[in-house]
């Protein structure tokens, strides 16, 4: 076993602890699991709405929720990071919702030269990052997935990285990508099939392998 | 639409995740969530293989005051001695084994936090429904509190599936004892409780002069009054304790 898998699987176990222990009313714990885990939140939340003082807002609803919710985390069925992070997107999401009259400073793909189009948004956003929550970057299936955006088309690719991190409806995507909204719809559906039947495949190997 | 079709519960869930299900189609799936088990089953699914997808990003620091914020608003930290861990740990499990002897149905409940004499039992009170059957049969246990036997802690689990709309949700109240030539009190609110799991219920001596629990049906996060603004739907009266 490689030690960012075991890495992965130890700070998993300790951020389940935490959030139990948030869920019996441990302050001191929801404190450290705050410290974990709220930059990378902020960064989520972040880049879906880029104002620094909604997003902190968010970030802020986002664990008032936590700590009520703590209770109703299970940790067999769920990882720590994965359901705190679909909280915080969920939010992030929200937030554009109610400020929508608002102006979105968004575009940082191809907002001033339009023959930018192929820039790869997903090569731009996944570079490296040293933090704590590099190494899990590096686990088992944050490597899978990265394998199986690879395989995508650079049209595909880019329009699941436009929708998913930076929280770009289908309309959005299209304007974005210049590209009408049937064509965008159909790359995202596409996309994300393929990185079901991609991660499955994988999963199906890592098993076969396990036991070989 | 057929959202027991798995084609198109894992599109939409798909969706959902991706971020691309938006507005009113976005809080309609949101409002679906919780009476469909295999929405949610997807959900999980994809929010699994998405979301490692974020751990690419660099970390960005929230400012000092997004925690005092944070702080402000879930309450003032507990007294000292519900905080240690350790030993509310070893409780839990004490705790555990206990409640299940003393339940008939094989609930396993949770009695946790500080208990200062954990040899004695927790107090157990089973709320059943306010309303008697429509078809005349036999009322079932809907939920059921227990209570440590200091009075201070108290976990409340549905026994029953109870589905609950989005916008809704069920608080409990502490009915006090009625006093001779007195007028009757009204009840105390202990919080809102999930509807699909345990909650731990700390309001310090929560249970002094108290006749039974009611849970009420209330708007979203809690009667907006401080008194059962819904319909009362589960009771039950606390035993007649012996009190040390």
């Amino acid at each position: 076993m490689s030690t960012p898998e075991r890495e992965w699987t130890e700070r998993s176990r300790a951020l389940s602890q935490l959030l139990a222990r948030s869920g019996l009313g441990d302050r001191a714990a929801f404190a450290t699991l705050y410290e974990r885990t709220s930059s990378h939140l902020l960064a989520v939340v972040l880049r879906i709405n880029r104002d620094r003082a909604q997003a902190e807002d968010v970030l802020q609803e986002v664990y008032v929720n936590v700590w009520r919710a703590a209770q109703s985390f299970d940790a067999a069925q769920s990882q720590p990071l994965t359901w705190l992070t679909s909280i915080a997107r969920n939010r992030a999401i929200d937030s554009l919702r109610r400020s929508q009259t608002q102006p979105q400073l968004r575009s940082n793909v191809s907002a001033n030269d339009p023959d930018e189009e192929e820039t790869d948004v997903y090569d731009s956003v996944a570079d490296d990052a040293p933090g704590p929550l590099d190494l899990l970057s590096r686990a088992t299936d944050a490597r899978a997935l990265h394998g199986c955006m690879e395989g995508l088309s650079a049209a595909q690719r880019q329009s699941v990285a436009l929708a998913f991190f930076d929280g770009l409806s289908h309309g959005e995507v299209a304007e974005q990508m210049r590209q009408p909204l049937g064509t965008v719809k159909s790359w995202v559906r596409r996309a994300l099939l393929s990185l079901k039947n991609c991660l499955e495949a994988a999963a199906q190997r890592d098993a076969v392998a396990g036991k070989g | 639409m057929d959202y027991s079709r798995p084609e198109l519960a894992d599109r939409l869930a798909a969706e959902y995740v991706a971020g691309t299900l938006r507005g009113p189609a976005r809080q309609r799936f949101e409002t679906l969530l919780p009476a469909h088990p295999q929405l949610r089953h997807a959900v999980r699914a994809w929010q699994d293989r998405l979301m490692p997808l974020t751990l690419a990003m660099e970390p960005q620091q929230p400012s000092p005051a997004v925690w005092k914020r944070i702080e402000q608003r879930i309450g003032p930290a507990p007294a000292p001695q519900a905080a240690a861990p350790t030993g509310s740990w070893r409780q839990l499990a004490f705790w555990r084994g206990l409640a299940g002897l003393a339940s008939t149905a094989a609930i396993v409940l949770a009695v946790v936090l500080a208990v200062p004499q954990p040899a004695q039992p927790p107090i157990i009170v089973v709320l059943g429904p306010a309303a008697p059957p429509a078809d005349g049969g036999v009322s079932t246990a809907s939920f059921v509190a227990s209570i440590s036997p200091d009075g201070r802690s108290m976990v409340t689990r549905p026994v029953a599936n109870v589905r609950l709309e989005s916008n809704r949700s069920l608080e409990l109240w502490a009915v006090p004892k009625a006093r001779a030539g007195q007028p009757a009190e009204a009840p105390r609110s202990l919080g809102v409780v999930s509807a699909d799991g345990a909650t731990v219920v700390q309001r310090g001596k929560v249970l002094d002069d108290v006749d039974a629990l009611a849970l009420s049906l209330e708007p979203g996060g809690g009667s907006p009054t401080g008194k059962p603004t819904g319909p009362i739907l589960y009771v039950g009266k606390l035993p007649a304790a012996p009190k040390r």
